[in-house]
């Protein structure tokens, strides 16, 4: 009897100490991830989740994670006016973001990712891939938002979305600004499930309200 | 007392543990391919997070507490994954590695030569999409107008036809969705060019070939087009087009899942009003009218093959007189009605490693021409001609990937003619029928991302012809570096003559020779080629007049095309401006047909150059389109018959310089209303705007000594109308293509 409770212990203790290492993992590459400048900074951290999802393989996040850098080097990427290496990088986001989908299956925030993935890949040649890509954005978008209504994310992706889009169309940086706000909202109340989950965003709100023109 | 020990070891072992823990090495390396450190590497101690990823040098290292036999793993998407047995022990390690290629679709070197791809699947550099089409002034939403823009196709205004290095226009063939279109062009009178009879919107790319195509088409000596045509609507919508010239309303319906969709769509167009409004060239005595209709439905089956139709029936009709150049003749009158219906049937499915591919098109076409004179008032000489074609083309190929680049198909396709041409003033109709059967095999050689092939040999027997033929093909291409590729093409490339020049004397396939050579440089935003070609014509028919038609009596014509091209793209430079330029020179000589000596054809210029521009003024919701369009002119002749029925050459001459500036705008009032129900495009199109008086030839009375020019319909057109969407809101894509 001692003896079972003692390994069962020493189980624990084991057990325990891995959970935090990859809790400590994680927590670790996020932060790397948050300073994260160039391209080739973005591939290493996303090369570090992809090897911490490898080795757990029941861990939706690492591949997550792995996936967010990718889209991230992306948008730097695209801010930059190098278009025609997204295809690439998307598809390196997709295979991972398709990893982490196949261990959480109904996740509003890989469906989240999804529509940045398909935003990447229409910035390609947005004329000729907007009714592709454009209309399976909005597709995940809306997936997302059935899945968790009050995401702060979604709601960052609909405001950018609107404050980028020129008054013409029916965008404004006025209404923007207005879902950046509602996003801030959601933000103040969100509680993220695990101290992992995503929760990045906020920041990115914040700067656009804080330079309202 | 034995808890007791079994506790004392195990705190031992983990107290061993900690200290393993936390003997750090490090773990160091280059990776290298070619000889040169590569970035982006991941270097993965297998199982375990440990790891790097190396940086601009190739170089890498990482600490790790691990110990003992392990495995060391570099992986990048573009390099085979690569293994290596490590064994770690109290020291610091350095581990080089050397990485290979990896073979991926993704970045495998395209075929390019003679082939202008327009489709999303590859490059983001695609051309002539269906809204590039759109907005490129002067080509009337039409594909074979805009792909005049292109290099290598001639500006010809009056005959309908693609007009390809140096080649007649029936020496270009369309597909659809792999299939043969019949009578692509509406019909028409001579002089007057008609229409393309496949709406743009049908489409979601198309492959240009102006030379060194793939064995899987045959039958076309100089070029093909292949149309692939859209998969599933993307809602349901209505559609209303309104112009003084034409009205036309369809409805598109698609289910939730995209497995099913169904269209109807009729127009009716009728010249009748513009004639009024604009100075026309012609005398209409029935301005060209028209009523079409077409259906579609696409059918995706749960294990992911698509059958797709699609449907057309249409009428036309149009009358002209022309004052003529005949003694004792005032008037000659030509009056045409057509008629024609077109299907087409496709069927795509893949199974594991193979893509079946089946399909069939049916055409019948029917054009009745009355051709009568005018004298003091009073009507002479009438005669009729009816043409009347049944045309059947099936097809089927299976392919099968090898590895990930590398792929061999091949397929049989049948193309059944039975034509009658009933001239009322020859003693009796003539009857044409040909089956011709084809066989071809083709593969896709990958050798590395920058070097692929393709090797492939088509065979055809043609019944009236009665006998088979072989057509080798090879093209391949070669990434010289980032940006450049170079890419050649050969081919031979049979095409039985015309069905109306079939008589009684046995003939043979016409034949030409293609040699493409290419080098093009793409970089973002901006793409640029250069095309070089050579091609053989042999075996080209050789005519004379019997019973009031022109036919074949042997294959003794030869000619040959030579020239380069210069194609320039550029989204960037300019802010907000696409544009592109096209340059082509022609050289060719051909002896056929009715030429009596070798000439330069009078269906070509030695000098073409295009500059298409586009921009959109997001403020004013409005898109502006110019286009310049200019050929040198081109040489035309007059061949009379001596007294044993030979031709000679009687007359010829250099037409002035074509040169035509084109506008149009699209103005998008409902841009930016969140919630309308419609979407509306306003267009405004001025075709010649400075009304530059350009001819296209010259028609010679029948003793050679009178002529007249050839002049197109309206030297400057305007033309506006209205389009309006239901139900799909296109506001975004509107938005999307303009960013």
């Amino acid at each position: 009897m001692k003896k079972l409770f003692l390994s069962t212990l020493l189980f624990m203790a084991v057990s325990t100490y891995a959970q935090t290492n990859f809790e400590k993992a994680v927590t670790d590459k996020i932060s790397k991830m948050e300073q994260a400048k160039t391209p080739e900074d973005f591939t290493a951290v996303s090369n570090d989740f992809a090897r911490i999802g490898d080795k757990e393989k029941t861990q939706w996040l690492p591949y997550y994670y792995a996936a967010q850098a990718s889209i991230e080097k992306g948008r730097n990427l695209m801010r930059t006016g190098k278009l025609t290496e997204l295809d690439a990088i998307a598809a390196e986001a997709q295979n991972n973001l398709d990893k982490a989908s196949d261990l959480s299956k109904d996740n509003a925030e890989i469906f989240i990712l999804q529509k940045m993935i398909h935003n990447l890949k229409m910035m390609v040649d947005p004329q000729s891939r907007f009714m592709s890509e454009g209309m399976l954005g909005a597709d995940a978008l809306a997936k997302a938002e059935k899945l968790d209504p009050e995401n702060p994310r979604i709601s960052l992706l609909k405001a950018e979305d609107i404050y980028y889009t020129p008054e013409q169309f029916g965008g404004s940086k006025s209404k923007g600004l207005e879902m950046f706000q509602k996003s801030l909202d959601q933000f103040k109340v969100y509680q993220p499930k695990t101290t992992l989950d995503p929760n990045w965003g906020k920041g990115e709100a914040e700067y656009f309200l804080s330079n309202k023109p | 007392m034995q808890t007791f020990i079994i506790s004392k070891i195990l705190l031992l072992l983990s107290l061993l543990m900690g200290i393993f823990l936390h003997a750090q090495v490090t773990v160091s390396g280059k990776v290298n391919f070619k000889g040169k450190g590569v970035k982006d590497i991941s270097v993965t101690l297998k199982n375990t997070y440990d790891g790097a990823t190396t940086d601009e040098n190739g170089n890498f290292t990482f600490p790790t507490e691990e110990k003992g036999s392990q495995i060391l793993v570099f992986s990048n998407a573009k390099f085979v994954e690569v293994e290596k047995p490590i064994t770690i022990a109290n020291e610091n390690l350095s581990i080089n590695s050397d990485l290979k290629e990896q073979i991926s679709e993704i970045d495998a070197v395209v075929i390019s030569a003679g082939s202008i791809e327009a489709s999303d699947k590859k490059r983001a550099t695609a051309l002539l999409t269906p809204i590039d089409i759109y907005t490129t002034a002067g080509a009337n939403g039409q594909i074979s107008s805009a792909l005049e823009t292109l290099p290598g196709v001639q500006k010809i205004g009056e005959t309908e036809g693609l007009f390809v290095r140096g080649g007649t226009g029936t020496e270009t063939k369309f597909f659809m969705d792999g299939n043969l279109v019949n009578n692509f062009f509406g019909n028409s009178i001579p002089g007057i060019k008609s229409m393309d009879r496949l709406n743009t919107s049908l489409f979601k790319g198309n492959v240009f070939s102006s030379g060194g195509y793939s064995a899987a088409y045959g039958q076309a000596l100089s070029s093909v087009l292949i149309l692939e045509s859209i998969d599933f609507p993307e809602r349901n919508s209505v559609d209303l087009a309104i112009s003084p010239l034409f009205i036309n309303a369809g409805f598109q319906n698609v289910n939730e899942e995209k497995s099913k969709s169904f269209g109807i769509s009729a127009g009716y167009s009728n010249l009748g009003l513009v004639t009024k409004l604009i100075k026309f060239n012609n005398d209409f005595t029935k301005a060209p009218e028209s009523f079409g209709t077409n259906f579609n439905f696409r059918i995706k089956n749960k294990n992911g093959g698509i059958l797709k139709y699609y449907g057309s029936f249409d009428t036309n009709k149009i009358g002209l007189q022309a004052e003529s150049l005949e003694a004792n003749i005032d008037f000659d009158n030509t009056n045409l009605k057509g008629k024609n219906t077109f299907h087409n049937l496709s069927f795509k499915k893949k199974f594991g490693q193979y893509l079946l591919n089946l399909g069939s098109s049916y055409t019948y076409n029917s054009s009745f021409i009355a051709l009568s004179n005018t004298f003091e008032d009073e009507e002479i000489n009438p005669n009729t001609i009816d043409i009347t074609g049944n045309y059947l083309n099936t097809k089927g190929t299976l392919g099968r990937k090898i590895n990930k680049i590398s792929a061999v198909r091949a397929g049989i396709e049948y193309n059944q003619s039975n034509e009658k041409t009933d001239v009322s003033a020859a003693p009796t109709p003539s009857e044409f029928k040909d089956q011709i059967t084809s066989l071809f095999a083709e593969t896709d050689l990958g050798f590395s991302n920058n070097l692929s092939a393709k090797i492939g040999v088509r065979s055809e027997y043609s019944n009236a012809i009665d006998r088979w033929n072989l057509a080798p093909r090879f093209a391949m291409a070669y990434r010289i570096s980032k940006t450049w590729t170079s890419s050649l093409a050969y081919g031979i490339f049979y095409q039985n003559p015309e069905n109306k020049y079939f008589g009684s004397n046995p003939l043979n396939y016409q034949k030409a020779e293609h040699y493409v050579l290419q080098v093009q440089k793409s970089a973002e935003g901006r793409s640029f080629r250069l095309e070089a070609f050579y091609k053989n014509y042999k075996d080209l028919i050789k005519t004379t007049v019997l019973d009031y038609r022109p036919v074949a009596i042997n294959n003794t014509g030869n000619g040959f095309a030579k020239g380069f091209e210069i194609f320039w793209r550029d989204k960037k430079s300019i802010k907000d401006i696409d544009y592109w330029i096209s340059y082509s020179f022609l050289d060719s000589k051909r002896n056929f047909q009715n030429y009596d000596q070798s000439l330069f054809p009078s269906f070509a210029a030695k000098h073409t150059l295009s500059v298409v521009a586009k921009k959109f003024v997001t403020s004013w919701k409005t898109g502006f389109n110019l286009s310049y369009s200019y050929a040198s002119g081109r040489p035309y002749y007059n061949f009379q018959t001596d007294a044993n029925g030979d031709y000679y050459l009687n007359k010829q001459g250099r037409l002035k310089d074509f040169g035509a500036l084109n506008f149009s705008l699209n103005y998008l009032p409902n841009l930016g209303k969140k919630d309308s129900k419609s979407f509306t495009v306003l267009v405004l199109a001025v075709n010649n705007i400075l009304g530059q008086k350009n001819i296209y030839g010259y028609n010679f009375s029948t003793d050679g000594l009178r002529s007249k020019p050839v002049l197109p319909s309206a030297s400057t057109f305007i033309f506006i109308g209205a389009f309006i969407n239901f139900g799909i809101d296109k506001t975004q894509d509107a938005i999307d293509g303009n960013l």
